[in-house]
């Protein structure tokens, strides 16, 4: 036997002697399409990618208020002015170190592409102090900001720069298909229709359950009977939070686990107050009033424990800032709305209300079937217009082509109330799709403002709840339920921050961050 | 010249002018769309300004002609332009979309010809007798149900009842083959995977079935029916008289003049099947073409929608060319019409 075929056999007796570590994969599902590019990353998809492949200088506590640093070491309030200090030895994906300048490109480059959550960083300035510390400075204060900059995922400066190219300054090319985190999943593959691949980064700074999934899977647009035949055969771990209550609940009887994430917005109603009979409050406070709020809450109830939203208290979810408690769930109050409707200038019979829903959102039309019900019952005749998103967003750029009644899922992207609330009732922003209210109220907008100013927790709670009643007197939306989204996961996969409050990070999104996960096999 | 070569050189140019007509009529319907494509593109948060920035970048403020213009010189130039959607050029996209598109058509394809036809034979040459009563019952059934009702029956029968065939995808994730055609049956044999391209054949079963089926139940009932019509034909009288074999006379008498009617409508079946198979693809998570083209029109991608429809009635030519090309081959009659008109 010669030397070569010696060493030949040898090694092939070690390969075969290796033990052969099993990949544990974590397969799941979302709307497409996913979006890479962390600046503009505003959908589910884009979210769960965002908070796996980067990190941010902030997160929220697990299960209760407030921020703990993350890349960032701690931090310094002064004014409007924010100064960060960030942590040691921390490293890219690509291995270039993290600086300051990082921090400032990441912010920049946002602002620049314009697209996602960028709004969010209007008026804001940052450099670099030093290698380690950088200092934001806001154009006026506003006490969420730190909550916002858990939409702020910071970018490998050189490794973007790299890439980029002088129609392309800031590489929004490269970012679309590859990632430049910090984060503890590296994207493997990405096809922003069909799916993206992500493995473990074994040089995380941060911790990584030892049982973490290995590689994750996140798939895109599967149809119902895929995902519920997938779960069936234990090829797929946790479905979309889109599913019918129908297709959850027939999944929940074949053994499937609910995973929820709640807290951080509602389904709400909206009443266009710019257009008659509703720019008279008693007419909207008889619709409000008239609202079956408990029908409402059966028809998106999955199982008798786990339902897609819970009892409305007004127009904040329970949990926030100025919420009501939990007892106090609105209720239906037929007497209420004839006495309301008997003070609305138009008498019922001469109403024609529209009541649209969005066509991609089936559940609507059953809401507004329930609606036409509901209000049929004092005497009003109204239509029921299916309206496809983007004609909606059209329709309700003017109050006049705005329907007396839209449905609309909002939620507050950073989990604080200021991203939920200014955009949907101050002045200043009407005629988009969260504010087809057309509201235009001083006291609506002081609240707004005071809440946004702060500075204490104390003073944002008495804003916002001088807010919620000052909205309940003004009835410009009836408060559907507060929403939670649902899950339905195998049990091979366990998922803390979905099924445990006590580990829930109420910002939407990042439930999913699968560090924190745990695989069974 | 060849007739069939003047034949060719006809349909070539009739699809230009066809396919120029059809970007102009794709061009002005995608823009009256309701939705702002910008406004779409750049999500509900964008400013005013944002907005209007990208609307000048797409030049979606210029007159509708002038940005015609401005997309045949694109066009001309091999840019398609960016994906709203997917935020990659087009052309990106389809290269990536087209081939699994096409690697399922072309199996629901090969289905419909190879089911359609022997059943349509099968029944006319059995006229009146159960084996015509049992096709003429199975292709109304397939005939008279979409192709996403058949996906959904055929995912709940043979994958969620009797796992014997995958859910989803074109390929087990376990195996890494190296995009070479982008079609996987091919990429496999080029990297020497047989055992993968086992894999993809079982992935291709339900969606191309579920595709081809309505294919297979029209093909049938129409070779069927033109084959009973030659059946009473005198000359097929002639041939039975003077003794020639049943099997014979289907093959050589009956069935050929049967097919160039059945040809052009399994041609035309064909090409539609790249519009419609866009609810199997929804079904079974197929990554293709259909998918991502009802995607950007939900979304009004002006780009991804004027590059997905001129390849997909690109391909619709070139498959009617090809059905046209073969008419011509099997039946003498046109070949001579053509060298005579010239």
């Amino acid at each position: 036997m010669t030397r070569t075929t010696l060493l030949a056999a040898t090694l092939t007796a070690a390969t075969a002697l290796t033990p052969v570590f099993a990949q544990s994969v974590l397969r799941l599902d979302e709307v497409a399409v996913g979006e890479l590019d962390p600046a503009k990353a505003s959908d589910y998809a884009d979210s769960i990618l965002m908070f796996n492949v980067y990190d941010t200088l902030v997160l929220p506590k697990q299960g209760e208020p407030g921020h703990e640093g993350h890349l960032a070491e701690s931090w310094e309030v002064d004014g409007a002015t924010y100064t960060f200090t960030l942590r040691d030895g921390i490293a890219f994906q690509s291995g270039n170190p993290l600086t300051a300048q990082d921090v400032v490109y990441s912010l920049e480059r946002m602002q620049a592409v314009g697209q996602g959550l960028s709004h969010l960083f209007g008026g804001v300035a940052a450099e670099a102090v030093d290698e380690k510390t950088v200092r934001f400075t806001l154009e006026e204060p506003y006490a969420p900001f730190v909550a916002s900059l858990v939409r702020l995922p910071i970018v490998d400066k050189a490794l973007v720069e790299q890439n980029a190219t002088e129609q392309d300054p800031w590489g929004e090319a490269f970012l679309s298909g590859n990632a430049a985190g910090t984060g503890a999943y590296r994207v493997t593959a990405h096809n922003p229709q069909a799916e993206t691949r992500m493995a473990r980064n074994e040089d995380y700074f941060g911790e990584i359950k030892d049982a973490a999934p290995d590689e994750a899977v996140l798939r895109y647009s599967l149809e119902a009977a895929t995902v519920r035949t997938l779960l069936a055969q234990g090829e797929h771990d946790i479905s979309s939070q889109w599913l019918p209550p129908e297709v959850m609940r027939a999944l929940a009887n074949d053994g499937a686990q609910l995973f929820t994430e709640s807290g951080t917005g509602a389904f709400y109603i909206k009443l266009n107050t710019a257009k008659p009979p509703l720019d008279h409050v008693n007419c909207r406070q008889a619709l409000a009033h008239a609202f079956d709020y408990g029908t409402a809450l059966q028809m998106v109830a999955i199982t008798e424990d786990v339902s897609s939203g819970s009892a409305p208290t007004g127009a904040i979810p329970v949990g926030m800032f100025g919420a009501n408690p939990a007892e106090e769930a609105l209720a239906r109050d037929m007497d209420k709305a004839r006495e309301y409707l008997a003070d609305c200038p138009t008498p019922p019979e001469d109403w024609d209300l529209e009541i649209s829903w969005i066509a991609e959102v089936p559940l609507e039309e059953r809401f507004a079937l329930l609606m036409q019900a509901n209000f049929a019952e004092l005497g009003i005749s109204s239509k029921i217009e299916t309206l496809p998103w983007a004609l909606f967003t059209e329709r309700v750029a003017s109050p006049e082509n705005t329907p007396h009644i839209s449905q609309i899922f909002v939620n507050a992207v950073t989990g604080d109330p200021d991203t939920l609330l200014y955009g949907m009732y101050h002045s200043s922003t009407p005629g988009t799709w969260q504010s087809p209210e057309y509201l235009d109220d001083a006291e609506v907008d002081a609240a707004l403002e005071a809440g946004r100013r702060g500075p204490g927790e104390q003073e944002r709670e008495e804003a916002y709840s001088a807010l919620n009643d000052r909205l309940m007197e003004l009835a410009p939306t009836i408060y559907g339920y507060d929403r939670q989204s649902v899950f339905a996961a195998s049990d091979r996969v366990s998922a803390p921050a979905l099924s445990d409050p006590s580990q829930a990070f109420g910002v939407d999104g990042m439930g999913f961050s699968f560090r924190l996960m745990e695989m069974t096999d | 010249m060849s007739s069939v070569f003047r034949i060719l050189l006809r349909r070539l140019g009739i699809s230009v002018i066809v396919l120029i007509g059809v970007s102009m009529l794709i061009f002005a319907i995608a823009r009256v769309i309701p939705g702002d494509p910008a406004r779409i593109a750049l999500g509900p948060n964008a400013t005013a300004e944002q907005v209007a920035a990208i609307r000048t970048e797409m030049h979606l403020d210029e007159p509708i002609v002038a940005q015609y213009g401005h997309f045949v010189t694109d066009v001309l130039r091999g840019d398609l332009g960016t994906s709203l959607y997917t935020n990659r050029p087009v052309t990106q996209d389809i290269v990536e979309f087209l081939p699994a598109t096409l690697e399922l058509v072309i199996f629901a394809g090969l289905l419909m010809v190879a089911l359609g036809l022997p059943l349509g034979i099968l029944a006319a040459r059995h006229r009146a007798r159960w084996p015509d009563h049992v096709v003429r019952v199975l292709t109304l059934l397939t005939v008279s149900a979409p192709s996403f009702v058949w996906a959904v029956i055929l995912m709940l029968v043979f994958a969620f009842y009797l796992p014997l065939f995958p859910v989803a995808g074109r390929i087990d994730d376990s195996y890494e083959i190296a995009r070479v055609t982008g079609f996987l049956t091919v990429d496999t044999l080029i990297a020497g995977r047989f055992d993968a391209f086992l894999d993809v054949l079982h992935h291709l079963v339900l969606p191309a079935v579920a595709l081809a089926l309505s294919g297979i139940g029209q093909a049938a009932r129409l070779t069927r029916a033109n084959m009973v019509e030659t059946y009473d034909k005198p000359y097929i009288e002639m041939a039975q008289a003077y003794g020639f074999a049943p099997g014979r006379i289907a093959r050589r008498y009956a069935f050929k003049p049967s097919l160039i009617p059945s040809l052009t409508i399994i041609g035309l079946d064909f090409a539609a099947m790249l519009g419609n198979a866009f609810l199997v693809e929804a079904v079974f998570a197929w990554p293709g073409l259909s998918r991502y083209g009802v995607a950007v029109i939900l979304r009004k991608d002006l780009n991804a929608i004027m590059g997905t429809v001129l390849v997909i009635a690109l391909t619709f030519l070139i498959i009617n060319i090809i059905v046209d090309l073969l008419i011509a081959f099997l039946n003498p009659r046109i070949r001579h019409s053509t060298r005579a008109a010239t």
